[in-house]
């Protein structure tokens, strides 16, 4: 992977200076790039000039101490702060060239190619066909019924769900187990074709098996579509991602390499924090 | 990493004792095996044939203390799955074992040999020759074993210089112990003893390397093994 330092992704876009954080934030041909990105909620500023770019068909991991941003920082990446009212967001989001905080961007539509999972598994109160379904449909991305089962059905089976849901898919999504849920809503995201999915501690609330089964899913994952997950297990950051960013009181403190910063980090703070230390 | 509290400072104060625990350990085993060596020259010099079969004897419980150590590095990776300076810490302390008991190994080697030959009525003027040798070889240990301790780098790469010394000392000791043998074929199997010592003491040398290149990754994370001193001067100074 080629990797550079203060390289502006776009040649169309100037993306601005940068110069605090420390280890290689910055990509060529990113998906998704950041530049100078502050944050605040009213009064209190939740990240500063946080530049950062999110590879294509990569699994970036944000760590970081409780409050350090990282939620807000995923958080900006398809909007889903607009529905807070006193959240300002400034400086620069880019994906694959369009900004992301145009006036012309549709929001839904950037949801749509940008999705979300949630760290508590939030089926709809419907089936489980048509907690898939509900996405292609609004979208309008089959035209007729026979289209949106095949949509529903290769999504249930790249989120690994298929083959324990098939005979049931009338059933009430609420009725799987937590891990299953889990991989209902990942089905759900991948329904609309996303290019981007932004996972918030997708496995805190899974027991080991239902992580193990969701991680080595954001692995497969990967082939088609560019990752960024939000978790607070360091271990878990060290196996599912290639890049890691370390957050701290609201800044990008280093990104690097995942099996570099999990052995050899160049911050102290990282250091501090991912082998357990007072910061 | 952080020179004065170099392992302590978890949020969890039981995982900085454990890691304080199995450091202080390492260097318990690090000056039982220099005293082995010294005791296995010494057998040698004086021809002490009572310190020689306790430097052999001994040799358990350097393996036990290998073990031992190893078992509570595995210990502290499947519960504390450590990182970043932490997990190379426990990775060289693993690796600095291993090469410590290997070090016992060749201790043992030189007690046998003492051993043998006086079993074989020969008289051990001969090990005299190694005495330059010896005294390279402890004094690289000591370096070695010091800068583990003292977690400094820049005492780990000046010792890892002398290793050099070594090998031509031994090169020279070789040549002459060859000349002897043509001298005088009926030597051979005394002189023969003396150059297993010979090599014994430069595999020493080779192992206070390793546990130098070992301090080097403990600090500063990178892998200067198998690229020649210059180059590892220059990566550790990068």
């Amino acid at each position: 992977m080629q990797q550079k330092m203060n390289q502006t992704a776009s040649p169309n876009l100037d993306l601005g200076s940068f110069e605090s954080t420390i280890g290689e934030n910055l990509l060529d041909d990113a998906k998704i790039s950041t530049r100078d990105v502050n944050v605040s909620y009213g009064d209190k500023q939740a990240i500063y000039d946080a530049s950062l770019d999110i590879g294509r068909n990569q699994v970036v991991a944000l760590i970081g101490p409780s409050g350090c941003g990282k939620s807000t920082f995923l958080r900006c990446l398809n909007r889903m702060n607009d529905t807070i009212p006193s959240c300002k967001v400034s400086g620069k989001l880019i994906l694959d060239g369009e900004d992301i905080y145009a006036k012309k961007m549709d929001p839904v539509l950037l949801r749509a190619r940008v999705g979300m999972v949630f760290q508590k598994p939030n089926p709809f109160p419907k089936s489980i066909y048509d907690n898939v379904a509900y996405g292609p449909r609004i979208h309008g991305l089959a035209r007729n019924n026979a289209e949106v089962d095949e949509i529903v059905i290769t999504s249930l089976e790249k989120a690994g769900l298929f083959e324990e849901v098939k005979d049931r898919l009338s059933a009430p999504g609420t009725s799987l187990s937590g891990g299953q849920q889990q991989r209902l809503c990942i089905a759900r995201t991948i329904a609309v074709s996303p290019e981007v999915i932004l996972m918030d501690e997708p496995a805190s609330a899974l027991d080991p098996i239902a992580t193990a089964i969701i991680e080595g899913l954001i692995d497969e994952l990967r082939q088609n579509y560019t990752i960024v997950i939000v978790t607070h297990s360091m271990q878990q950051a060290a196996r599912v991602s290639q890049r890691t960013a370390y957050f701290h009181m609201g800044r990008i403190v280093e990104v690097g390499d995942t099996s570099r910063i999990f052995t050899n980090p160049r911050h102290d703070m990282t250091e501090n924090y991912i082998t357990g230390k007072f910061g | 990493m952080n020179q004065d509290t170099p392992l302590g400072g978890h949020i969890s104060k039981r995982f900085d004792n454990e890691l304080e625990d199995i450091r202080n350990q390492v260097l318990a085993m690090g000056g039982f095996i220099e005293t082995q060596v010294t005791n296995g020259l010494k057998g040698l010099f004086e021809s002490d044939s009572e310190i020689a079969r306790r430097v052999v004897e001994d040799d358990d419980k350097v393996n036990r203390m290998e073990v031992d150590i190893d078992d509570q590095c595995l210990k502290i990776l499947a519960r504390r799955q450590p990182a970043a300076s932490d997990l190379r810490l426990v990775i060289a302390i693993i690796k600095t074992i291993n090469d410590l008991e290997r070090i016992g190994d060749q201790a043992e080697k030189l007690g046998r040999n003492q051993l043998e030959l006086v079993d074989d009525g020969a008289e051990s003027s001969y090990f005299m020759k190694l005495e330059h040798l010896g005294e390279l070889v402890s004094k690289m240990l000591n370096k070695a074993l010091d800068s583990f301790a003292r977690m400094d780098v820049d005492e780990a790469l000046k010792t890892i210089a002398l290793d050099e010394r070594i090998n031509a000392e031994f090169d020279g000791l070789m040549r002459q112990l060859i000349t002897h043998m043509m001298e005088d074929p009926r030597t051979i199997r005394n002189v023969l003893r003396v150059s297993w010592c010979a090599r014994a003491l430069e595999r020493i040398g080779d192992h206070s390397k390793n546990i130098c290149e070992h301090v080097v990754f403990l600090v500063q994370g990178k892998d200067v093994r198998h690229i020649g001193l210059k180059a590892q001067v220059e990566m550790a100074s990068e």
